[in-house]
């Protein structure tokens, strides 16, 4: 998952780099969320909450 | 003024690859490997220099003016909080008296508390920017070769974190809470030794 999160990441930036405004700015938003979404597996775990 | 912007978009995005390259020192010469929540604050400070990285980025093809630094500097502040609230997270966990910490400290403070401090820096420095350094009109940037071998090397510095990311979590979905080793090479039978030790207490080192 965390290398998935990585490789969108890294999409992001190479649309940057190759102009693909819009593409990089959802990348990045997708991104993003992603990791807000993981952090948040990883905090309810713990606790049994998580999906 | 541009040179000022120009010195700190450069400034920003090197900063985090280089306090990236230091996670990555600790994680190949230290005694201890990234844990979830560590790799999550990685994520977290490469798109917080994604920002003005992509100042610089659009600075080589064309003048930037005042809607591109806000966008470039309004994802870092979006990123950075994330990342605080991550690392915030990872400070609390560890909060107690008479914990040690997860992994080694560098200048007395784990590399959690530095990656909150990081976080914080980066929101008032984006801030200040988006209140006080925006330019009244579209300007152009100097040094176009500068900023796109400094993109390069936050691009570098991502390949090389989504790599070793996938060799710590093989092709299990999620990274255990306290990893002692890669387990790619473990699952391909490539390695049979622990790579490093937790010195958290196990079930909370996170």
């Amino acid at each position: 998952m965390a290398a998935i999160i990585f490789l969108l990441i890294l999409g992001s930036l190479i649309a940057m780099w190759s102009g693909r405004t819009r593409l990089a700015t959802v990348l990045f938003f997708v991104s993003l969320l992603a990791v807000a979404l993981l952090f948040n597996h990883h905090v309810t775990d713990a606790l049994g909450l998580s999906l | 003024m541009t040179g000022i912007r120009t010195v700190v978009a450069h400034f920003c995005t090197l900063a985090v690859c280089g306090v990236l390259l230091g996670a990555f020192y600790e994680q190949f010469a230290g005694t201890v490997l990234p844990c979830p929540l560590c790799i999550l604050q990685r994520m977290a400070m490469i798109l917080c220099a994604a920002g003005p990285a992509w100042v610089l980025i659009l600075s080589t093809r064309r003048e930037v003016g005042p809607l591109d630094y806000a966008r470039g500097y309004g994802a870092s502040i979006l990123a950075a909080v994330l990342g605080a609230a991550i690392s915030g997270r990872q400070v609390l966990l560890h909060i107690m008296p008479g914990d040690p910490g997860y992994g080694g400290a560098v200048m007395g403070w784990h590399l959690y508390t530095w990656a909150f401090v990081v976080f914080v820096v980066v929101i008032v420095v984006s801030g200040l920017h988006l209140m006080l350094g925006l330019p009244s009109r579209e300007e152009r940037l100097p040094w176009p070769r500068l900023s796109r071998t400094v993109f390069l090397v936050l691009v570098l510095v991502t390949a090389a974190n989504a790599i070793s990311v996938f060799a710590l979590a093989g092709l299990h979905l999620f990274l255990t809470d306290d990893p002692t080793s890669y387990l790619l090479f473990e699952d391909l039978g490539w390695s049979s030794t622990s790579a490093g030790t937790a010195t958290a207490p196990a079930g909370i080192g996170d």
